[in-house]
């Protein structure tokens, strides 16, 4: 087992490693950033931004370091500094990036001019480092600073300040189908072909055929805006608490921000996560208590004159929860990828959500950053899940 | 009826199971599925109406209506008497012809992302499963980690990359130009619809990989495979006989399965505004625009969202179907 898990613990390092690589590479080629726009800035001669101005705002984001050195910054936050060793600095004279790239116009092949690098004016070397602002390297927890979204502030406390929020909506979500999705996924399947089972079965089926953002602007169709202009009770959709008081018909006044204004907004999102979670986890429970039903345990259990609730509850349920701890593990990347979707329809502030924002709005460092999160807790959640197996199934054995 | 009596009847009316051909046996069975026969007719209605997109559009995809936005479906323009079957959206676009031409927009990135992957799938599970070896157990292990993280984070992420930067993958002009013709589209806004088949490509192929992989893993074993290598068969004579004929019942399900999911996946990433973009129609963005207006009216979403959801819904009872009728022991 000790050996299993060191080298489990080794292959999670590559992964995360490899990871990290593939992140920053993909996000590095993309272009726009904060110097898109400056360039249009430059070409309007209402502003004179001078050649300096550039390299001080490149040095400002490193985007005058080359890209492996730029890479390793953001990973362990090295280097700062020429080596020194024995108290004698070396590599001081090493090219680390350049600071003022010599751009020309070039013809490319599909006709259109672009610019292009072409040379160097002034080095960047790495004695230049020294004194420079750096992160301590995403891999001891600094995620750097957001670039747009909330400019020249820590990544972590944006990340911070959305958690809660996604924690609270994955959380609550997983519970509720947890709660409702087990009994029914075993009822179905002990009930096999009976009305009630089929009833569901293809409830379920539509349920996990129905693309969540349409099923959640069904919801907020049915029971927000609906309701709300035949003035009847409806449920808030949108943000996570409202800005104003309102008031509700039958539910009364609700104050701003209070508890009652916070567990409404939670409604609808919390429903919509759950039933589309509920209509895929019933299918899996009734798929796999079926299976479980039919080994021979079961039969022996029955044969042994057990009541068939205690050969249902004790013999077959928790065998047939075996394969479920997968699902449950695996809402732990959950909580940072956030439910994308349904954060976005009901404009929840969450995690989810935030990665949207960060994408679309060249805020790199916060969209590196969830993605990074995201692949750790993958990884994590996976030598979890194979733990966790070991524990629940004595068969298997780690090696 | 005793023997007697069937010896009697004349050769042809006598027909044993043994004389169907496989085909007509899963295409028996697979019209027992009541739901999958329906949404095969349904799906073929839709493939059809979207073939003959230009004929039954009676308008153009760009084509404004000035002063006419929102107008209820069934208004007639006076001016040259065709009808807004559906009314108009809030640019004044024809919204049934756009419908129409989204969804052959829609189905063709669908089909051609589900081809692709399924293509991938089989030549990297067969090569993966066939040969072993480290190549094998690392590209087992890399898709396993792929397949583990969300799916969606990681689509938004290629796309939010590649659709900003979309020289980065050089597509010949060939090629636009022949998918811009299939979809209607100029080769420059064909450009974007590749891209997303390239992206929802680039993940599917990890699934249908695995699946393949298992196959093959299962056929070596075979006999008929030990009889064709006894015979001095090649390797690339094992796969391409042997192996990926008696695979394809699993793929195929799996590609009907996958198709459905990515008609929502496509749908999901023009939503967020991450997929194809606005003057180009999709399923997806007709949505996503309905959403800034669904205050005054609400009937709006179900335009663009009962089509996603009716496809999604047909590809996966056809899959079901599919996996009755190839291969009855899979079924859940």
């Amino acid at each position: 087992m000790t050996a299993y898990l060191i080298r489990r613990v080794f292959q999670m390092i590559i992964v995360v490693l490899v990871s990290a690589v593939a992140t920053y590479g993909l996000l590095n080629l993309a272009p726009g950033g904060p110097l898109a726009g400056l360039r249009q800035i430059q070409q309007s001669s209402r502003f004179q931004i001078t050649e300096e101005d550039i390299a001080r705002i490149r040095a400002y984001f490193e985007l005058d370091l080359y890209l492996p050195y730029r890479f390793s910054r953001w990973l362990i936050g090295e280097p700062r500094g020429p080596v020194v060793i024995g108290g004698r600095e070396f590599l001081s004279d090493m090219v680390v990036g350049c600071r003022k790239p010599v751009e020309t116009e070039v013809l490319n092949n599909r006709g259109v001019y672009e610019f292009k690098v072409t040379g160097c004016n002034e080095y960047v070397y790495l004695k230049d480092l020294v004194g420079r602002r750096t992160s301590r390297g995403i891999l001891f927890g600094d995620f750097g600073l957001s670039w747009r979204l909330l400019r020249d502030r820590p990544v972590s406390e944006l990340l911070l300040s959305r958690l809660p929020k996604t924690v609270q909506l994955i959380g609550l979500s997983t519970l509720f189908s947890i709660l409702i999705g087990i009994p029914l996924g075993v009822y179905s399947a002990v009930k096999q072909y009976t009305r009630f089972d089929y009833f569901f079965t293809s409830l379920a089926f539509m349920g996990s055929a129905m693309p969540t953002f349409f099923f959640g602007i069904l919801m907020i169709l049915a029971f927000s805006l609906i309701p709300k202009n035949a003035g009847l009770p409806y449920v808030p959709a949108g943000l996570s608490e409202s800005v104003r008081d309102y008031a509700i018909p039958l539910i009364g006044d609700v104050a701003a921000g209070s508890l009652k204004d916070r567990v409404l907004h939670l409604v609808l999102p919390v429903s919509v996560l759950t039933l589309v979670n509920i209509s895929f986890w019933t299918r899996f429970i009734r798929s796999s208590m079926l299976e479980v039903l039919r080994q021979d345990y079961v039969r022996t259990a029955r044969a042994k004159g057990l009541g068939e609730r205690i050969v249902i509850m004790k013999h077959a349920l928790r065998n047939a929860l075996i394969p479920f701890v997968t699902i449950v593990v695996f809402t732990l990347p959950g909580l940072f990828s956030g439910a994308i979707i349904t954060e976005s329809i009901f404009a929840w502030p969450g995690m989810g959500r935030l990665y949207l924002l960060a994408l679309g709005d060249y805020d790199y460092p916060v969209a590196m950053s969830i993605f990074f999160i995201i692949a750790i807790l993958t990884v994590i959640a996976t030598l979890l899940r194979d733990i966790l197996y070991t524990i629940v199934d004595p068969r298997i054995r780690l090696s | 009826m005793s023997v007697a009596q069937v010896a009697e009847l004349p050769a042809d009316t006598v027909s044993t199971i043994e004389e169907r051909t496989p085909f007509q046996i899963v295409m028996m069975r697979f019209r027992r599925h009541r739901l999958a026969m329906v949404s095969l007719i349904l799906m073929t209605a839709i493939f059809i109406i979207t073939i003959f997109a230009p004929v039954i559009a009676p308008f153009e995809v760009q084509e404004l209506s000035v002063n006419k936005y929102f107008v209820p479906w069934g208004t007639v323009d006076e001016a040259t008497g065709r009808v807004h079957y559906l009314g108009t959206d809030h640019i004044g676009r024809d919204y049934f012809s756009r419908l129409i031409y989204a969804g052959r927009i829609s189905l063709t990135v669908a089909l051609l992302s589900i081809f692709i992957a399924e293509v991938v799938g089989i030549v990297v599970g067969s090569i993966s499963g066939f040969f072993g070896g480290w190549l094998d157990a690392v590209l087992m292990r890399f898709v396993e980690f792929m397949l583990t993280i969300p799916t969606l984070p990681l689509l938004l992420i290629l796309s939010s990359m590649l659709l900003r930067n979309e020289e980065l993958i050089p597509i010949p002009d060939v090629v636009l130009k022949f998918l811009g013709n299939i979809m209607l589209l100029s080769p420059r806004d064909a450009r974007n619809a590749v891209m997303i088949v390239l992206i929802l490509a680039g993940l599917g192929w990890l699934q249908s990989a695995q699946l393949m992989r298992g196959m093959v893993l299962s056929l070596r074993e075979q006999t008929f495979v030990e009889a064709s290598r006894s015979l001095g068969a090649s390797n690339f004579r094992i796969i391409t006989r042997d192996m990926i004929p008696n695979a394809m019942a699993p793929i195929i399900v799996d590609a009907s399965l996958g198709l459905a999911g990515f008609i929502v996946l496509e749908a999901a990433l023009a939503f967020l505004g991450f997929g194809i973009q606005d003057p180009i129609p999709t399923w997806g963005n007709m949505l996503a625009a309905t959403q800034a207006h669904m205050l005054s009216r609400p009937w709006l979403p179900l335009v663009p969202g009962l089509p996603i959801f009716i496809c999604s819904l047909a590809f996966n009872y056809i899959g079901d179907g599919l996996r009755d009728a190839l291969d009855p022991r899979l079924k859940l």
